[in-house]
């Protein structure tokens, strides 16, 4: 009972991550409509700026957490004014594919060019303290980190549905044309929602780095996660993203628990399959 | 009239000695390239581009882009290296067996999501590439990690096994010439043409009489067979395999000559091919023991400016340049379409009559 509790625990934290990934995600492909395939890497360069920031100016991990958000911020906008959205007219979704997979291959290697393939980790004071809660321990950093991304996930929430440019988001997500005839800057709003995208994904990894090691292909897994959260949490869906979030996360604790943990990423990766056929079979089966 | 049919065939004549040039360069290099080295990167763009083919015929031509055709290398690889080790069978055999195999897992398991379009597709085509390796991460009888080793012996054309490179370089040339024969062939049947009007729009094929689902799994078995027998060349040349082979960013490099190359044509990943895996393997050998990842980044950098100024790539680069006009008027002396168009209709007449 003790370790099914303890891995739940693990799961939902582990999971407040994949939320939060799939809430930067969902945002992208929700407005744009295409899959961005560097969101991993996007949460990898979130990792390094924090690093950076924390060796530069010995800034602790969770008071980067700003900082990274508004740099990543501007290196999304960045990509999208230059590349992604030049490319949009084209319509060619293979292009646009490529767009961001050859991103991804920029980035990672660029990592791996500036800081080689070591192992790199931010030691605080506070990595190894334990947080017990009866019969499950919490490591306090964990804990830290998932308190953070749920204020951010609120925050994300609150902002979408109240705030105009929230809504003006939806309304480009909803119908391009429609927003474009009712005055709204798509262009903008592309702009706009590609940072929120890069800066999401941007926080989760510099959350990741009081116990995550740092390494030039960190974000691979995440990357991929993010996706299945969308997936499974529904297009547009900030909630769903979440709660597909959380799920995932303990799926595949559960798996490593009751199964063996060698085979959490093939339980994953076929109950994604599955997922995308049904939910395909009940889109055809509702026509 | 005569006139005009004379210049075609000069055409067609001129064409046909271009290409029999090209090849027969590509047929004399071993004799005179003697350097290991360098016909290792030739067969590297061989059987890269194969495979890079091998995808085009899905995502070039059908517009279904998968981003796991690593997955079905790795499926064809392991399914001869099995056949080879475990069953003691010829490799010649084996490659046929490993390429039925590929093509019945690719068209009965995978058959379920073909109903899923667009991002989906990919996204789905991920998740299969990933739980196969996983799959054969977690199976003793696919040796887990750690991989199969093929046996070493004598050099023989049976056994497919050579010491020297030169018979790898005339196998992965009959390969890609053949493979490229086939696509041709593809292209230019009723197939072809069904592949391209779902491409553009899926509905508007079946509205007037293509089947969608038919045409798409056909797509995938012949792309997934072609990645399989590419599977079995790598496998017979490296001599071992591992799970690593099938990772995800081995998808994304065997797409990368297709784009920059030109997806639309059959041609593109050839060029393409050509193209960047020399610069690839260059960027390799000079800098990456100094700034290991410089290659890739390189290559990355390649990609984003081709899609970002080029979205066509090469060869749609070069449809519309001074060059190829050039090129079709002082030296293959192509005639005006419209003499060629009246030829063909001629013949067509002639044959009806």
């Amino acid at each position: 009972m003790d370790i099914f509790l303890q891995a739940c625990v693990n799961g939902l934290l582990m999971g407040g991550f994949y939320s939060l990934m799939g809430m930067g995600q969902n945002v992208i492909f929700g407005v744009m409509k295409i899959v961005n395939f560097c969101h991993g890497e996007m949460l990898m360069v979130g990792m390094y700026l924090t690093y950076m920031l924390n060796q530069v100016f010995g800034m602790d991990p969770y008071l980067c957490v700003p900082f990274v958000a508004i740099i990543m911020f501007g290196l999304g906008a960045l990509i999208q004014h230059t590349l992604i959205t030049p490319s949009l007219g084209t319509k060619s979704f293979t292009n646009l594919l490529f767009l961001t997979v050859g991103l991804g291959l920029l980035l990672s290697n660029g990592a791996l060019v500036i800081f080689g393939s070591a192992y790199r980790t931010i030691p605080t004071s506070y990595a190894r303290t334990n947080i017990s809660l009866g019969m499950v321990n919490i490591p306090l950093p964990r804990l830290i980190s998932f308190l953070v991304l749920i204020v951010i996930s609120i925050a994300l929430f609150i902002f979408l549905k109240k705030s105009t440019t929230g809504k003006q988001i939806r309304a480009v997500s909803q119908n391009p044309v429609g927003a474009e005839v009712v005055g709204i800057n798509t262009k903008k709003i592309y702009v706009l929602t590609y940072g929120i995208g890069t800066a999401l994904a941007g926080i989760a990894g510099s959350l990741l780095t009081g116990f995550y090691t740092i390494y030039p292909t960190a974000g691979a897994s995440f990357g991929f996660r993010a996706l299945i959260v969308v997936v499974v949490g529904g297009l547009g869906s900030i909630p769903g993203a979440f709660f597909a979030g959380i799920f995932l996360g303990l799926l595949e604790t559960m798996v490593a628990l009751f199964v063996s943990p060698s085979y959490s990423d093939l339980i994953v990766f076929v109950t994604f399959i599955v997922i995308l056929v049904v939910r395909q079979l009940i889109i055809l089966r509702r026509k | 009239m005569s006139e005009k049919i004379k210049t075609v065939r000069g055409y067609h004549r001129n064409v046909t000695i271009v290409l029999g040039v090209i090849l027969a360069i590509f047929l004399l290099i071993p004799t005179f390239v003697k350097n290991p080295y360098t016909l290792n990167v030739f067969i590297l763009i061989f059987y890269m581009s194969t495979l890079s083919m091998a995808w085009n015929l899905l995502g070039g031509m059908t517009g279904q882009n998968s981003l796991g055709h690593a997955a079905y290398m790795g499926l064809g690889a392991y399914a001869a290296s099995m056949l080879i080790t475990k069953a003691h069978m010829n490799p010649w055999l084996s490659a046929v067996l490993g390429v039925i195999i590929v093509g019945l897992v690719a068209g009965v398991i995978f058959y379920p999501c073909f109903i899923l379009k667009g991002p989906y597709f990919t996204l789905v085509s991920i998740a299969f590439g990933e739980a196969l390796r996983q799959f054969i991460i977690n199976s003793s009888f696919f040796g887990r990690a750690s991989g199969i080793g093929l046996p070493f012996g004598r050099d023989s054309w049976l056994n497919f096994r050579f010491g020297s490179k030169e018979p790898y370089y005339y196998v992965g040339l009959a390969m890609v010439l053949l493979v490229y024969l086939i696509m041709k062939k593809i292209e230019r049947s009723r197939m072809g043409y069904a592949l391209r009007t779902i491409r553009e729009d899926e509905d508007a094929a079946a509205a007037i009489g293509i089947n969608p689902m038919k045409y798409k799994i056909m797509a995938v078995v012949v792309s997934a067979m072609v990645a399989g027998l590419v599977g079995f060349f790598y496998a017979s040349y490296i001599r071992y395999i591992d799970p690593e082979m099938m990772v995800q960013a081995k998808s994304t490099e065997s797409v990368l000559p297709a784009v920059v190359g030109g997806a639309a044509f059959v041609e593109g990943p050839l060029v393409g091919g050509l193209i960047m895996i020399p610069l690839s393997e260059f960027l390799r050998a000079k800098f990456s023991s100094i700034l290991p990842g410089i290659n890739m980044l390189m290559y990355a950098i390649v990609l984003l400016v081709v899609i970002r100024f080029r979205p066509a790539g090469i060869l749609g680069w070069y449809d519309h340049s001074k060059f190829k006009t050039f090129i079709d008027t002082k030296i293959l002396r192509k005639p005006p379409i419209e003499v060629i168009e009246e030829v063909e209709m001629m013949k067509q007449q002639g044959k009806e009559a």
